[in-house]
């Protein structure tokens, strides 16, 4: 056998190499058509990318939303003042009349409360003054929208 | 399944803000006429503050009493009045920037009066379905300009009953209401 024969098919086949070939020959690529099966289906991965990014993008509008209504009702309330009251010096004590710590305790506790109804209180109060002057002007302006109409009536009808 | 009935859900949700918002007026663009007014009347009322003033609405005074049903349900009220020593101290885009709001669906307008002399006059319901979810009254003369927003359910019935206790006048919206259902 030469080696020309492994290299380039040229010269003389060795009778093994030639029984090789044949074994393996049955294996060899064999060009055809590709075969699919009629029944096969092909399932397609749904890509949930653009659901979500909508999803998220109508929540985070309606977070800002909240947000800016939330700010905006925050900055429609007048302004509060906080009620101060100074602190009045504590009497010397004196052994005949001693202070007991849980009266002080409760104390305190009730001027807190106090002091935030009467904030409340005055919120209040201010918001009605407030709701009566808008009446009072609603009421003037719709005065005025009756005369006006009046007017015109009567003008029509002269 | 399930995401799909989120963002319908959510795109409902969005919807029913946008709608509860409806006949709230934006009037933050007229602020700069406070600086030219030589009197200026700015109430702002949300929800809470109207319940809180309702809260201290006696029962006992027949007008505050009136009121205080009045108001029931009502989720603010706002006004915005400015009186100039001047005339033309305020621009047409002013006013436009406010009807422009009014031009939007649900409004009505139920009144307007044009006077050349005297200026405009202009009265708008908000109507949810039937029911009235807002009323805004638009007062445009020369050396005045008053936008009164009320956001919710306006009574016409409480409304016409305070006539004359406060000096609200006889629009003759009952009849003109009854008048249109025949």
């Amino acid at each position: 056998m030469s080696d020309d024969y492994l290299w380039d098919k040229t010269g003389q086949p060795d009778p093994e190499i030639q029984q090789l070939e044949e074994i393996l020959g049955t294996l060899r690529y064999q060009p055809k058509p590709l075969d699919v099966p009629r029944d096969l289906v092909v399932r397609r991965r749904r890509s949930y990318i653009p659901l979500l990014a909508i999803a998220a993008s109508l929540l985070l509008a309606l977070l800002a939303g909240g947000i800016w209504l939330r700010l905006r009702t925050h900055s429609d309330i007048p302004p509060q003042q906080a009620l101060m009251e100074t602190p009045k010096p504590e009497p010397p004590r004196t052994k005949s009349a001693p202070n007991p710590p849980v009266v002080v305790a409760n104390n305190i506790k009730h001027r807190h409360r106090s002091a935030s109804s009467a904030a409340r209180d005055s919120e209040a109060l201010e918001a009605k003054e407030q709701l009566l002057l808008a009446l009072r002007v609603t009421t003037e302006k719709l005065s005025l929208v009756q005369k006006k109409t009046q007017i015109r009536n009567q003008h029509k009808v002269g | 399944m399930i995401k799909p009935t989120l963002i319908f859900l959510l795109i409902i949700t969005a919807g029913m803000v946008a709608r509860a918002q409806d006949s709230r007026l934006q009037m933050s663009s007229l602020d700069h006429l406070a600086a030219k007014a030589s009197q200026t009347v700015d109430v702002s009322l949300d929800e809470r503050l109207t319940r809180l003033a309702a809260r201290v609405l006696s029962d006992k005074d027949a007008d505050e009493k009136a009121v205080k049903k009045l108001i029931e349900g009502i989720k603010g009220i706002y006004v915005k009045s400015f009186e100039f020593d001047a005339d033309g101290q305020y621009v047409a885009a002013d006013v436009e920037a406010i009807r422009s709001q009014l031009r939007g669906p649900g409004w009505t307008r139920l009144v307007n009066v044009t006077s050349k002399k005297e200026g405009n006059v202009e009265v708008y319901t908000l109507f949810n379905g039937d029911q009235i979810g807002g009323l805004a009254v638009l007062v445009a003369e020369d050396r005045e300009l008053t936008i009164v927003n009320i956001v919710g359910p306006v009574d016409l019935d409480k409304l016409a009953k305070l006539e004359g206790q406060f000096g609200v006048p006889d629009l003759g919206i009952e009849q003109k209401k009854k008048n249109d259902e025949k």
